[in-house]
């Protein structure tokens, strides 16, 4: 009988918290618009990003917003807004904004943002293309707002280099220097092991569709909306990618890869740790650095090309966050009042210091880039201005293509398949998830999509 | 004789053995929960190290941890997932018995045939319902609330029906008989003989729903959007998921208070459930 | 008098009836017309003919997806039902050793999916799992289980048999069915142990493994939450922890393609009914049934 006992109590117990147990909602804040912002960013990041929603709650009185951490927030934010319960303001990837404009999923800001103030002029040039996008028998272009930024540059070890007898302010800038640096830099031992590799295409594996950009090609074309990804440069890309793990063996890289693949976030970081000797990576590794290996003596400079890092224009990845107003938003207004509030010069400044971020806005860096925490943000901020820069194709398979180009860059580097066998036959998938996105789109509205007229295309792959 | 008790002891010895491992990886989970992050990350198999005074410190730490964190919120996800459970038990219990009486006293046009029906149910996978009935709910606007996760429940499982009507047919049709002459009618029947009797049953259906609840995943996945509606287990993969950064000390910390109520209730009803869980393999 | 009989007894059932309709067929028809639309959540269905059911054959995601699901059924559920025989076998008793025993196997089929998935991926953590650290007391160097791909699948099916206790269970409760005297019987005609669980035990199981293999068999099909919470990393899906479940969960909440993962549902369900046919059709030889 004490069992049954204890099993009532323990019912009693449920029950009773189930009633007066904690409650979220939004009845705290009487008489005040109460606006759910969704992000994805925790811990310190999101430490950051609350003190810019706190300082937006104090310096008015009408509005409250919730800050909302929320994992998978691609997924999510499409099935809460496809299903009509939508918070008020997202903070998405850059990649997301062509599948979320086409199915209309966020609200346009053509009108809205320039009425608070958020112009596209404020923003640094490459950045521009990202808030943009064409959608067909729509005469509204401007989308979402960037939040942080980075671009993708390369981090090198100044002490290894110095090791093999290189100046460590003349990093690599072609890519048969990367190759011979590489080289010298690589140590296998006695046993065969792999003890340090030069450079690590796959570390940390974010990009795997950068390489094409080093050999002058791209990966696909928006005027034609074709994959391009079986182009002479980028075959010749992804052949140079794969003389690394031919010379060093498929299976010992993939071994030593292994070894610290889910080691990113900690101190046995491969970088840190001096396994990898140069990686690709955005600006926040200075983060990662202060956080887990402080002390690092690291280098940045933009990924080096076959033809030489020019520096008025240096090629690079642009990877950001940005601020949408989904559809069925309760008052985008008030949406977009939070969101101008963010995008004041002095709380993007600090949001992107706080991040290791680089500035979105066309501002005088100096005093930004004197007091950043990465000793290379002068080489990210210049990215972001240049001719070079590139962002993820604008179209709505980008999504399927590049995780198909992640499973394709997997298997060339185990070796199971050659590149030039490969790539052609990744294009015609690719191409397949684009026709089928273009057909469906035209069958739909019975317009041709996005003609590729659009000033935005500057800068685009 | 000495031999055959040896070789018994041997035996015994394996099967010993054989169960540890089974109990293994849930010890290692509530060891490593005891640990301090560089303890859980040395390398080393620590069992309390520093003393008991220490782990009790350092245990009371990492809960208080885990239950505090400011973006998980594992006291709201409870319950979340009680109210779910304590809704969708009683409702899942009841019309199933319901259902069942009816399948199992009633001769009635159709039975077998509906019969047929809710075993052919079993068979249907979630996957292949789960976007409509996303769009169901949607069109419904219970998208971004608790209602799909019990309301379905009000009517009924087809494995826990099967279960109750097998259960029904064991208890014998003239206690029927003899409440019919009293003037009883089906309602009567059932809330005076069949539903007394099949305590047993009831408790198993409800045991087992009870347990579908809490570890229930892809459901609060798709139908819930907001964070304040999480459930536990779309919390605690919410912790996991943030960035890789979570240490694992707090990560087996989570697990365990979500797995430990399931074994308080596993272990105060330790008969009920192996009975329930052998029906399952029940076939006519 | 029978009419209103009759009446009473789909009174009774109605429950059921209505939410099946509401919850469960109505969305399964739906389900089949979307399969035959294109139908990203946010804009209505379009016709767009058999083009999903075109599109499989030449998606070599879906090829990928559906033979790891497949080797993972072909392995994971024989493996499953040996052990669990096996073991069910030599824990049948009724004492209070047994008892505890089958509790201990028992236990881990109540860890929620999410915790076991949790729990796995710090056994087989490479550095700091447990696992490798077993493996490496006896002198074996231990595999990446999580990230290298010919590794994926066995550190699945080995956490697929951690659950086998249901199965156990089932087994225990239908070797205490079998009546004693068939084992006297086969102890008087001088049969080894081995020999009378084969001849004896296993015939008269095997209706209550037949049902068990399909309700396995039905599950592994759809295995998707450990393999969703192990495999879904920072960098994106190890190709070698994708399975057919995953994939058609992206296809409908991440790719905004329901139609097509309306078709895959439905080649799933069809899948799972030619199974259960199947193996119906093949137990008629295997199976002996008691007569009832």
């Amino acid at each position: 009988m004490s069992r049954r006992a204890v099993l009532g109590a323990l019912a009693a117990g449920g029950v009773g918290f189930a009633l007066f147990g904690p409650r979220g909602g939004r009845a705290r804040y009487p008489g005040k618009i109460v606006l759910d912002y969704w992000e994805k960013w925790t811990q310190h990041e999101g430490a950051a990003m609350q003190r810019v929603v706190d300082a937006f709650n104090a310096s008015q009185s009408r509005i409250h917003v919730r800050y909302i951490v929320t994992s998978a927030i691609g997924q999510k934010a499409m099935i809460a807004i496809a299903g009509g319960s939508p918070p008020d303001v997202i903070g998405l990837y850059a990649f997301d904004i062509p599948p979320y404009a086409e199915s209309r999923a966020i609200l346009p800001l053509d009108e809205l943002a320039p009425r608070f103030g958020v112009t596209l002029e404020r923003y640094k040039a490459g950045l521009r293309p990202i808030m943009t996008h064409d959608v067909s028998g729509s005469p509204e272009r401007f989308w979402g707002i960037v939040n942080t930024a980075g671009t993708v540059a390369m981090y090198y070890r100044r002490d290894l280099l110095r090791e093999i007898g290189r100046d460590p302010d003349q990093p690599p800038r072609t890519i048969a220097e990367l190759d011979e640096c590489h080289r010298l830099l690589t140590k296998v031992s006695s046993a065969g092991e792999i003890e340090r590799v030069g450079f690590l295409h796959c570390e940390p594996g974010w990009w795997n569709w950068l390489w094409p950009a080093s050999f002058g090609g791209r990966v696909y074309d928006p005027a034609s909306r074709k994959a391009t990804i079986d182009s002479p440069a980028c075959l010749a890309a992804y052949q140079w990618m794969q003389s690394y793990p031919r010379a060093l063996g498929a299976r010992r890289v993939g071994e030593f890869f292994d070894r610290f693949r889910t080691s990113i976030f900690s101190p046995r970081n491969s970088f840190m740790a001096g396994q990898v000797a140069m990686h690709v990576q955005g600006p926040w590794m200075a983060n990662m650095i202060g956080q887990f290996g402080p002390g690092t003596d690291y280098g940045v400079c933009p990924v080096p090309t076959v033809s030489g890092t020019d520096e008025a224009s240096p090629v690079g990845l642009i990877d950001t966050d940005v601020l949408v107003i989904p559809r069925g938003a309760r008052n985008p207004e008030a949406s977009m009042e939070f969101i101008a509030f963010t995008q004041r010069p002095d709380m993007v400044k600090q949001l992107a210091q706080d991040h290791c971020k680089i500035n979105p806005l066309i501002e005088p860096d100096e005093e930004f880039e004197r007091t950043h925490r990465n000793r290379g943000i002068r080489v990210h901020n210049a990215i972001a201005s240049s001719s070079g820069a590139f962002v993820a194709p604008p179209t709505r398979a980008w999504r399927q293509y590049r995780d198909a180009v992640d499973s394709s860059v997997q298997r060339m580097w185990r070796l199971e398949s050659e590149a030039a066998v490969e790539l052609p036959r990744l294009n015609q998938q690719a191409q397949g998830f684009i026709d089928r996105s273009v057909d469906e789109h035209r069958r739909r509205h019975g317009l041709a999509l996005g003609a590729a007229s659009g000033a935005g295309d500057r800068g685009r792959a | 004789m000495l031999s055959s008790r040896l070789s018994r002891a041997l035996f015994r010895t394996l099967m010993v053995l054989a169960a540890a491992m089974f109990l293994l990886p849930l010890l290692w989970m509530l060891n490593t929960s005891t640990l301090s992050e560089q303890q859980a990350a040395s390398g080393q198999v620590l069992v309390a190290p520093g003393g008991l005074g220490q782990t009790a410190a350092r245990v009371a730490e990492n809960y208080r941890r885990v239950w505090t964190d400011e973006a998980v919120n594992f006291p709201l996800y409870l319950r979340n997932t009680l109210i779910v459970a304590a809704l969708s038990v009683v409702g899942m219990t009841l019309s199933s018995a319901v259902v069942a009486y009816g399948l199992a006293r009633i001769e009635f046009k159709g039975r077998g045939a509906v019969f047929a029906l809710v075993l052919a149910t079993m068979m249907i996978p979630f996957p292949v319902i789960m976007a409509p009935l996303y769009l169901a709910f949607r069109e419904l606007g219970w998208i971004g609330t608790l209602l799909p996760l019990w309301v379905p429940a009000w009517f009924g499982g087809a494995f826990n029906i099967f279960l109750l009507r097998q259960f029904y047919r064991t208890i014998p049709r003239e206690l029927d008989e003899a409440a019919r002459i009293d003037g009883l009618g089906h309602v009567g029947i059932f809330l005076r003989i069949i539903l007394p009797l099949s305590k047993p049953a009831l408790a198993v259906v409800a045991l087992f729903h009870f347990i579908y609840v809490w570890n229930d995943f892809l459901g609060p996945l798709i139908f819930l959007t907001h964070r304040d509606q999480y459930t536990l287990a779309l919390g605690l993969q919410m912790y996991q998921s943030q960035a890789g950064l979570t240490p694992w000390n707090l990560l087996m910390a989570a697990s365990a208070m979500v797995i430990a109520p399931i074994l308080i209730l596993f272990m105060l009803t330790q008969r009920t459930f192996v009975q329930g869980a052998a029906t399952e393999g029940l076939k006519e | 008098m029978s009419a209103r009989r009759g009446i009473a007894g789909w009174v009774w059932v109605s429950p059921w009836l209505i939410g099946a309709a509401a919850f469960l067929f109505i969305p399964v028809i739906l389900s089949l017309y979307y399969s035959f639309t294109d139908y990203p959540m946010l804009e209505p269905p379009l016709w767009a003919g058999v083009s999903n059911y075109a599109r499989m054959l030449e998606d070599p995601t879906f090829w990928l997806v559906t033979k790891n699901t497949a080797i993972y059924v072909a392995v994971s559920v024989p493996l499953c039902t040996i052990l669990a025989l096996v073991l069910a076998a030599v824990m049948a008793g009724r004492s209070r050793f047994d008892r505890l025993l089958q509790a201990a196997v028992f236990i881990p089929t109540l860890v929620p999916l999410i915790a076991a998935a949790m729990l796995w991926l710090w056994m087989f953590n490479g550095e700091l799992g447990l696992v490798n650290r077993a493996l490496g007391l006896i002198g074996i160097d231990g595999p990446s289980w999580l990230t290298d791909r010919a590794w994926v699948m066995p550190a699945l099916i080995i956490m697929s048999l951690w659950g086998v206790g249901q199965s156990v269970v089932i087994y225990i409760a239908a070797l205490q069915d079998v009546p004693r005297q068939m084992y006297e019987a086969a102890k008087l005609d001088g049969m080894t142990a081995p020999r009378r669980f084969w001849h004896v035990t296993l015939p008269m199981l095997s209706p209550v493994i037949l049902f068990n293999v399909i309700t396995l068999t039905i599950n592994a099909v759809q295995v998707f939450a450990i393999p969703f919470v192990m495999f879904r990393q920072v960098d994106g899906q190890n190709p070698a922890g994708y399975f057919y479940s995953m994939y058609l969960y992206d296809n409908a909440f991440q790719y905004g393609q329901m139609g097509y993962a309306c078709a895959m549902a439905w080649v799933q369900l069809l899948v799972i009914v030619a199974l259960t046919l199947v193996m119906f059709a093949a137990s008629k030889r295997l199976v002996y049934y008691r007569a009832a």
